[in-house]
């Protein structure tokens, strides 16, 4: 419902666009159908690791259709990397995973790109493989880049390789602290590889101009990231390349490159049609994307807890070993947000944990939904339960215990304001039947927490266009892809307008006019592009009641929009249409145009001032584990969410269940899989499992309120946390259903199966 | 050697060459333009290239082009009455099922045969219609919603199933 001071905000509209959507109108990247163009392909490593010695394009540049052929030698001597410069676009001397790009094909079709591909002669000298995250920092591993030195900041006695960046979240005396505490248990949990599985492929398309300027289109997440990336990788001017977003199917993160360096085949898309003289246009395939593009590393999390007998925590240690892959992509930042994360979001004055992201023979670190956080999670929230469990307390009453309050820290976060963590878990707790639920035979119920940080980060702009009819076009620099900008953006506008929703329009981005992005990634449209956005269109606002004022006879402060209409207020019959004072504005500063920020220092400095009040989430369901076969049913699943003032209710319900269900995805099947020479065992769907609506459980969504968040109107990011929780919560299902505790994903029948078996032994 | 295929596309009858090895999604998007059916998989797991064929649910990936001789195959553009949205599509809309919408056209076709087939579905019935649809956006209980709604709205009935979810 509305709260009675909006028009608009709070309540479902219908998403913009989705006419569009299901009557199957060709929007999206693959749909593209450019004049002339030439399909383009990715030869890709078939070695994990090895030296090139030689590459022969003769007998592909020869075949009938081919436009261009190009290797590293066509290309600046220029690599890139968002935290640690280690990548070239088409790998030069080495390779370093089973799906580097190695070369590339433009052809008159995607046949003749395939038999072009198949006649480049790469000679490989294979150099030792390593795949697995702590073998790789042993002395006897494997160098995987010589050039990158190790992290500066490196504890001096690590005595380790292959490190790619550390993270150290250091708070208190942990060691005085856990000497001190009555019981101490200590873990070690695992996560594996996922793979976002966006549905619809990656693809990238470029066109060099008459003036030699390109044109890129592209279902990019960071269509800003990928301007900067092909400008310096070409070496051309940022204003001689345009990045024009098509709408996208479906992102978490995977679509991001340009802000993660990963896989990006933009790049390439752009060298091949500048070397082709034609447009050029690439579309992954699906078991080419699975091993080759970006994902959500595995994560290795040692956690070590000290509490008091009452149930308070008195300190934390641990240790990450994060999984950046070949090259550092996005794994700086997702492995620091796991260690920070490991330290957990209750009261803990004590902790130390190192964080270290290692190079490894296999794809790329990506920010996936939530980099970082559902790892650390899964370590942190079963944790929790064991020692719940080891101090005899009930698991609701344990966590309650250590909720912090206002004006705490929670280590690597600012201090904070408002903690919705303990109503949160009260909540689900209820909703689940937490102590009244009476489980049947093989059935347990479980419980998690999450919380995620998202109001820190670069800033954003918009503009609010008014155009004489009184209608609105608004630029801002974030993407669709189900979230805010068809949502939440436009609803902004028009209430800050006072015009209908569906007067206003979101244009998608054009990097030539849209206002700089860092991308749609860490749950920071609504905080980023909805802040802009309502400054822009009240900058908008303010313009009209400017020059409407005279017109009226009235002071711009006196009056108000509404319906369109621009009324003195208490005085309605004095009124003059929007449209009319937008016509007008013609022949005065030609068109109303508001601007407006979110700026982050600005943001910070509240923070600094008044504290954080950070998203908080508690989930909890009711499993049943079949003993015979280990498979777990989610019988009941409830999801309990502060996402601070609700937008758009049901969007933000979408946003919880859909990251839900994704993590319960982790939690349950999906998982890469490798063999020792690195090669990916299920590149596709056959093998690749994914929850279909027969493994998923009705999620069941509970938006808390009254707890203002950063946003605009106090609103939060949504579109991240709820991947924090599942895994967890699902693991203590089943551990409360079988006696049984479960440390390495996925909860699979065959692991579940193995580790009831090995406990009965 | 190419084939000439004549069938019959949302009830209009068409003939075009393809190569032997052309799939029905191919034959769709790349020789009729017919985009609404999505490429994702190519192996015929993930159902964002259902079409009705002969009035049946396939994924049209996995159907060679030249099976399709005489058939009577519909895509999503052809289920809305000119302007007007078929049920199944306004309910997709009005339920929020419609996140990146990628999906969508593929779920749509299967319920349309679910309820073309079954007038009053039973929640196993629904999950069994779109258990080879994968979405990776909703968690599908926005979708379940947008099916019971379709249904209620086709038949006029109440199926006892959550539905709307507007507020």
């Amino acid at each position: 419902m509305a709260k009675a001071e909006h028009s608009v905000l709070g309540t479902s509209i219908a998403r913009q666009g989705g006419v569009e959507r299901v009557t199957g109108a060709g929007i999206y990247g693959i749909d593209l159908d450019l004049p002339n163009a030439v399909r383009g392909g990715i030869l890709r490593s078939q070695h994990a690791h090895a030296k090139i010695v030689s590459i022969d394009t003769s007998q592909a540049k020869a075949l009938p259709g081919v436009y261009a052929v190009v290797t590293a030698a066509d290309a600046p001597d220029v690599k890139y990397g968002r935290t640690t410069i280690d990548r070239y676009m088409l790998a030069k001397n080495k390779v370093r995973y089973m799906g580097d790009p190695v070369a590339a094909v433009a052809a008159e079709s995607q046949a003749v790109v395939k038999q072009a591909l198949k006649k480049i002669k790469v000679v490989y000298e294979p150099l030792p493989v390593v795949l697995d995250p702590e073998e790789t920092m042993k002395a006897s591993a494997p160098t995987l880049h010589e050039e990158v030195p190790l992290p500066a900041n490196l504890p001096k006695d690590a005595n380790v390789k292959n490190v790619c960046s550390y993270t150290g979240v250091h708070a208190g005396d942990p060691e005085k602290a856990m000497a001190e505490a009555d019981v101490v248990v200590e873990e070690v949990y695992e996560t594996k590889m996922i793979h976002p599985q966006y549905l619809e492929p990656r693809i990238a398309a470029a066109r060099q101009e008459p003036d030699g300027r390109i044109t890129l289109w592209a279902n990019a997440q960071a269509p800003f990231g990928v301007r900067t990336d092909v400008a310096r990788l070409l070496k051309v001017p940022l204003n001689k390349v345009r990045v024009l977003s098509t709408e996208l199917g479906g992102g978490f993160g995977g679509k991001a490159s340009g802000i993660t360096s990963g896989a990006a085949i933009e790049p390439i898309c752009a060298l091949l049609a500048v070397k082709a003289r034609r447009p050029v246009m690439i579309v992954l395939d699906k078991a080419e994307e699975t091993i080759s593009t970006t994902i959500r590393s595995g994560a290795k999390m040692y956690i070590k807890t000290g509490v008091k007998k009452d149930g308070t925590i008195v300190a934390r240690t641990g240790k990450v070993v994060y999984d950046a892959g070949a090259y550092s992509g996005f794994g700086a930042m997702a492995g620091a947000r796991c260690t920070q994360m490991l330290g957990g979001w209750y009261l803990t004055p004590n902790v130390h944990i190192d964080g270290y992201v290692v190079y490894t023979n296999k794809q790329v670190c990506g920010p996936v939904r939530g980099p970082g956080g559902p790892q650390a999670a899964f370590a942190v929230e079963s944790h929790m339960d064991s020692i719940a469990a080891k101090l005899g307390i009930d698991p609701v009453e344990f966590r309650l215990k250590n909720v912090p309050k206002s004006g705490d820290r929670i280590v690597g976060v600012p201090k904070l304001r408002d903690i919705s963590l303990g109503e949160t878990v009260r909540i689900a707790a209820e909703k689940i039947g937490w102590g009244k639920t009476k489980l049947g035979k093989n059935q347990g119920i479980g419980i998690a927490t999450g919380s995620w940080i998202e109001s820190s980060g670069p800033g954003g702009g918009a503009m609010v266009k008014v155009n004489e009819d009184g209608s609105a076009t608004v630029h801002i620099g974030k993407i669709d892809m189900g979230t805010a900008p068809r949502f939440g953006i436009p609803m902004i506008v028009a209430e800050e307008l006072g015009i209908p929703v569906n007067d206003v329009m979101v244009v998608n981005v054009d990097t030539d006019a849209s206002p700089w992005d860092a991308g749609t990634v860490g749950s920071r449209s609504i905080i980023v592009s909805g802040t802009a956005t309502r400054l822009a269109a009240i900058d908008a606002r303010n313009q009209i009641f400017k020059l409407a004022a005279s017109q009226l006879e009235a002071s711009p402060d006196d009056l108000e929009i509404k319906d369109k209409q621009i009324r003195v207020k208490g005085t309605p019959a004095k009124s003059v249409p929007l449209a009319t004072v937008a016509t007008a504005a013609h022949n005065v500063i030609g068109e109303v145009v508001g601007h407006g920020y979110c700026d982050s220092k600005l943001m910070a400095a509240e923070e600094k001032a008044h504290g954080n009040s950070p998203p908080f989430t508690a989930h909890a369901c009711i499993v049943e584990v079949d003993p015979d076969t280990g498979n777990v049913k989610i019988l009941k699943y409830v999801a309990v969410h502060d996402v601070g003032f609700v937008i758009h209710p049901v969007a933000v319900e979408g946003q919880v269940e859909g990251a839900a269900a994704m993590s319960i995805g982790q939690a349950l099947c999906e998982q890469v899989v490798f063999d020792t020479n690195g090669r990916t065992m299920n590149p596709s769907f056959v093998d690749y499992l994914m929850p279909t609506i027969n493994m998923m459980p009705r999620i069941e969504t509970t938006l808390v309120h009254g707890y203002p968040g950063a946003g605009p109107y106090g609103a939060k990011g949504a579109g991240e946390i709820g991947c924090v929780p599942p895994m967890a919560a699902i693991a203590n299902a089943i551990c409360n259903a079988t006696g049984v505790r479960i440390r390495t994903l996925p909860l699979s029948p065959e692991n579940v199966l193995r580790a009831l078996r090995a406990a009965k032994r | 050697m190419t084939l000439t295929i004549n069938v019959t596309v949302n009830g209009k009858s068409v003939s075009a060459d393809a190569e032997p090895s052309t799939s029905l999604l191919e034959f769709l998007r790349d020789v009729l333009n017919y985009k609404g059916t999505k490429l994702c998989c190519n192996t015929g797991e993930c159902g964002a290239c259902t079409v009705l064929f002969n009035g049946k649910p396939v994924n049209s990936c996995v159907v060679p082009a030249a099976d399709a001789v005489g058939a009577q195959v519909v895509t999503v553009e052809g289920l809305a009455d000119g302007e007007k949205l078929h049920p199944v599509q306004q309910a997709f809309i009005d339920t929020g099922a419609v996140q990146c919408g990628y999906c969508t056209p593929g779920f749509i076709i299967s319920v349309k045969a679910l309820l073309d087939r079954t007038k009053r579905p039973t929640p196993a019935e629904i999950e069994e219609a779109v258990s080879g649809n994968i979405c990776r956006c909703t968690g599908y209980a926005k979708i379940v919603d947008a099916i019971a709604l379709a249904a209620e709205r086709m038949e006029g009935s109440t199926l006892g199933i959550a539905s709307g979810g507007r507020s």
